[in-house]
Formats: structure tokens, sequence, C-alpha cells
């Protein structure tokens, strides 16, 4: 069966994914991955948990350690390798050779990540020398990704484990307008380098192109020209499995916990139901409708199907359907009577809306507030500075935090 | 006298300050992330007070870091 991975850049979404039925998750830690700013990235404190957590849901883990490397950061890598020894992570996620020869010389299993943008079977062969599992470049087509996966049957190409090279995918999320992994605009402009983890993504902005001569300002038709739309392989995952891909990798470490939840359970959805016998395109068209929920740019399948290129966004961030608005925190949960009592800091809450509650145990949990109790009564709306209780059958944790879902 | 401050736990380790300011900056082999050379540590801001000397590079160093943790102040 295709193996579902998951990102995850904070403890919410790593219980999200978890919960939506991810076989495994992949997560950064401090400086040293593609999500550097990110302010929710693990810290090599957290390897520990992590491994504990994921191990006990059966959820592989794949720790990513993909930027290029200094000189001055090959100590750290050690550390970061050793720990990942030690504390049971499955394996790294690589790029920069450095961190490919030690993890190798420790026998951490090694995943070969999309900044080494492998193309081709050679390559593949060249790095089955230190690793099992290779992410092929986003910009291949279908049939070149199905070529790759059968020259590796034929030729046996193995790895270090001595089973045959597993081919992964990216099945959904963001796209980069530079070919994966090698663009230095962000570089050049601002010095933040998207090869150490820190793009600004000034690709995702409008911009006009001016005539230096005679100053003339050119209107170009699509004005967010190199800000493509999000990769979706939901309507066509029949022809990736088919491809021979043994793992589809989901985009997004930067991303919300209800993110990774509506994300990873959609394509779960449909990977059961393809080995079920059951998927149809329409069916992938349809869960295609509850992932544009959630933050998206607009879909296309990118380089997969091999169409004509460049399809752009229309407009600046997200496309989603749905927004959340915070309201407030968890206060308790009384487990006998699977009440929640909540704080609203902000909005109000009113009888039958979709609520959304996430927090670092809970992960991501969306419903209903069928009903509402304010000091016993029950009531049709809440205001802000209520102490409220909702019935709900999941439990939650102190500092959660209650949103409502609205539509966009 | 220059007053220079560093919130070290942001830094990406992307060695722009140590190049541009040798003098205050230097890369950790430790940990990758760039250390502020003689500095006192409050809460995570790194701070030194130097000499106006370091002025021109210092303020290269901050206008150059990708995740903007320095900060420079003449007093």
């Amino acid at each position: 069966m295709i193996e579902l991975m998951a990102p995850c850049g904070g403890w919410e979404a790593l219980q999200a994914a978890i919960d939506n039925g991810a076989d495994s998750v992949y997560f950064g830690v401090d400086q040293l991955n593609m999500r550097a700013r990110a302010t929710m990235n693990f810290t090599l404190g957290d390897l520990p948990e992590i491994a504990e957590r994921c191990s006990k849901a059966g959820v592989r883990t794949y720790l990513t350690l993909n930027t290029i490397i200094y000189d001055h950061d090959l100590s750290i890598i050690k550390k970061v390798i050793d720990e990942v020894k030690n504390t049971g992570i499955t394996a790294i996620i690589a790029s920069d050779q450095a961190v490919i020869a030690y993890a190798r010389q420790k026998e951490v299993e090694i995943h070969i990540s999309t900044q080494l943008n492998v193309t081709n079977i050679e390559t593949v062969k060249f790095y089955a020398m230190f690793a099992d599992t290779m992410v092929l470049s986003r910009e291949l087509s279908l049939s070149q990704v199905k070529k790759i996966t059968e020259q590796i049957v034929k030729e046996d190409v193995r790895g270090p484990n001595g089973e045959l090279i597993e081919i992964e995918i990216f099945g959904h999320g963001a796209l980069c307008v530079a070919v994966s992994g090698k663009c230095y605009m962000s570089l050049h402009t601002d010095n933040s380098s998207a090869n150490r983890g820190a793009c600004i993504q000034n690709c995702r902005k409008k911009y006009t192109v001016i005539d230096q001569e005679t100053g003339t300002e050119l209107a170009i038709d699509n004005e967010y020209i190199m800000s493509p739309k999000d990769l979706c392989t939901i309507d066509f995952l029949d022809q990736v499995i088919d491809a021979g891909v043994k793992v589809l990798k989901i985009e997004g470490r930067g991303k919300a916990p209800e993110y990774v939840a509506t994300v990873t359970r959609c394509y779960r959805k449909a990977i059961d139901a393809y080995y079920a016998g059951t998927y149809t395109t329409e069916f992938g068209k349809e869960l295609m409708k509850e992932l544009e929920t959630v933050y998206n740019r607009g879909f296309w399948g990118g380089y997969y199907l091999g169409q004509e290129l460049g399809e752009f966004s229309s407009k600046p961030g997200s496309l989603a359907t749905q927004k959340k608005v915070y309201l407030g925190k968890g206060v308790h949960y009384y487990p006998k009577a699977k009440i929640a009592e909540f704080k609203i800091e902000a909005q109000s809450l009113k009888k039958g809306d979709k609520i959304l509650i996430t927090g670092p145990t809970t992960g991501v949990y969306e419903t209903v507030a069928e009903s509402i109790f304010v000091d016993d009564e029950q009531v049709a709306e809440t205001k802000k500075g209520d102490q409220c209780t909702i019935p709900l059958e999941q439990r939650i944790r102190l500092s959660d935090k209650l949103y409502k879902i609205v539509e966009a | 006298m220059l007053v220079v401050t560093l919130q070290r736990d942001k830094c990406i380790g992307c060695n722009y300050c140590a190049e541009l300011c040798p003098e205050l900056f230097r890369m950790s082999k430790k940990d990758g992330k760039t250390v502020l050379l003689k500095s006192r540590d409050r809460k995570g801001f790194h701070t030194i007070n130097t000499n106006e000397i370091h002025t021109y590079e210092a303020e290269q160093a901050k206008k150059a870091c990708p995740v903007n943790i320095i900060s420079v102040k003449t007093v």
C-alpha cells in the first residue's frame, strides 16, 4: 500500500496527522531544515516524545536535515543525527553529502530530499549506495516517474537496507516557481536563502515589468505570474499509484494543524478507496471540495500529467472556502458527563456553529456546538467574557484553542 | 557608545554577520548559530556595549540579517 506522509510544524499538527490516518510524518528541529523561519519548529529535546507518540500509533517518523550545510554546522548535524539514532526516529531526509555521509556511517536510514532533484535512474542508482527512499523532482511527468520505478525493479536497484528503492513524490501542497529547492530569488533580494530554509516567498507577490529605457510599465495579463497554484493529485491518484510510487508526501510544515488534518484525511480516504476498488475520478473531485476548505492557492495537477505549463494563482494568499475565527480557550473537561468548559475571549459562539478545537495533545477536533450552556442555563449565543460549557464527545485540555469555522 | 543586541535563539546560522562584522560576531561550532562576542545574555537577548568604531560593520550585519535579530544603537 502507498504510504501517506504528512507534514508537522508542531505538536498540534503532529497529533492531527496521527489522528487522520498518516502512515508517516516529517518535521524539522532547530534551524537546519527547510522551514527555518517557522517559530513552531520542534527542538532536539522534543525527539524522544515525538518518537514515542508516533511509534505507539504505528506512525513512522522522518526528520528533515536538508538545508545546505556550512562548516560551522558540522558539529550540530552530528549531534542531531546521533540524537535520531538514540531516540529511534525512523529516518532522516537529507540533501547535503556531509549529512548523508555521517548518517550512513551511523547506520541511520536516509531519505533523499527534493533538494537533490532526482530526475533519472542513474541518479537513483548513485544515491542507492546511501539511501532507501528518494523523492523525485516535482517537475517530472508521471510517465517519467513510471519509467524510473520500472527500471528500479528491472535493474534490481536496492538500498542499504537490502530492499528495492522506494520512490516518493509530492502529492499535495505548494509548488515553487523555480525548480524545487533551486531558487535564489529570496537570497538575492533579501539575503534570505531559501536553501537555508528562510525563503521569504517573494514569488507570491504582484509584479510589473518596467522598460528601463522609456520607463514604460508593462501590464502583465496574470498579475501573479510567479506564484503557481497548489499541487493536487487527488483526482488522478490511481495514476500516481499505478506509476509505482510508494510514498505520497504532503507539503506544508508551515501550515496550520487543521490543514494537516483535512488534507491527510482526504488523501487517506482516496488511498483506502483505491485499494478497496471503489476509487473514481469523481470521488477524487468530491474530496477536492473538502480540500478547498483549507489554505490553497487554487489547484492544478502540477507537471505530472504533462499538461501545458504554468497555472498561476489569481489572488495573493489563500482561496480557501472556509476560515477559522478565534473564540477562546479550554478551561476544563468533565470526562464522565462529557462536557467541555471554555472561556470565550473574543467574538461570540452561536448554537449550531461549526467549531474547531486545537491543542498539542488534542490535535485537531472539528464538530458542531449542538447546545451551549452558561451558568447551567442553555443559551443560543455566548458573549465575550462568558465561561460556557458544551457537551463534547472527545476530551479537550486546558488552554486548547477554540475557533468557529465560517465561510470565507 | 555602541549597543549591539542579538536575539540568538532565532538565528538560522546563515553566516552573514560573521562575514560582514567579524570583530563582533563569530559562528559557533557548537550549535551552528552566531555568537555576539563578549555579550551578556538577558533572557535570550545577548547585548554588548562597544566602541563606536564598529558602527559601520555592525550596521552592515544588521542590514544583512535575513531574520532581523540584530539591533544596533548609538547611545
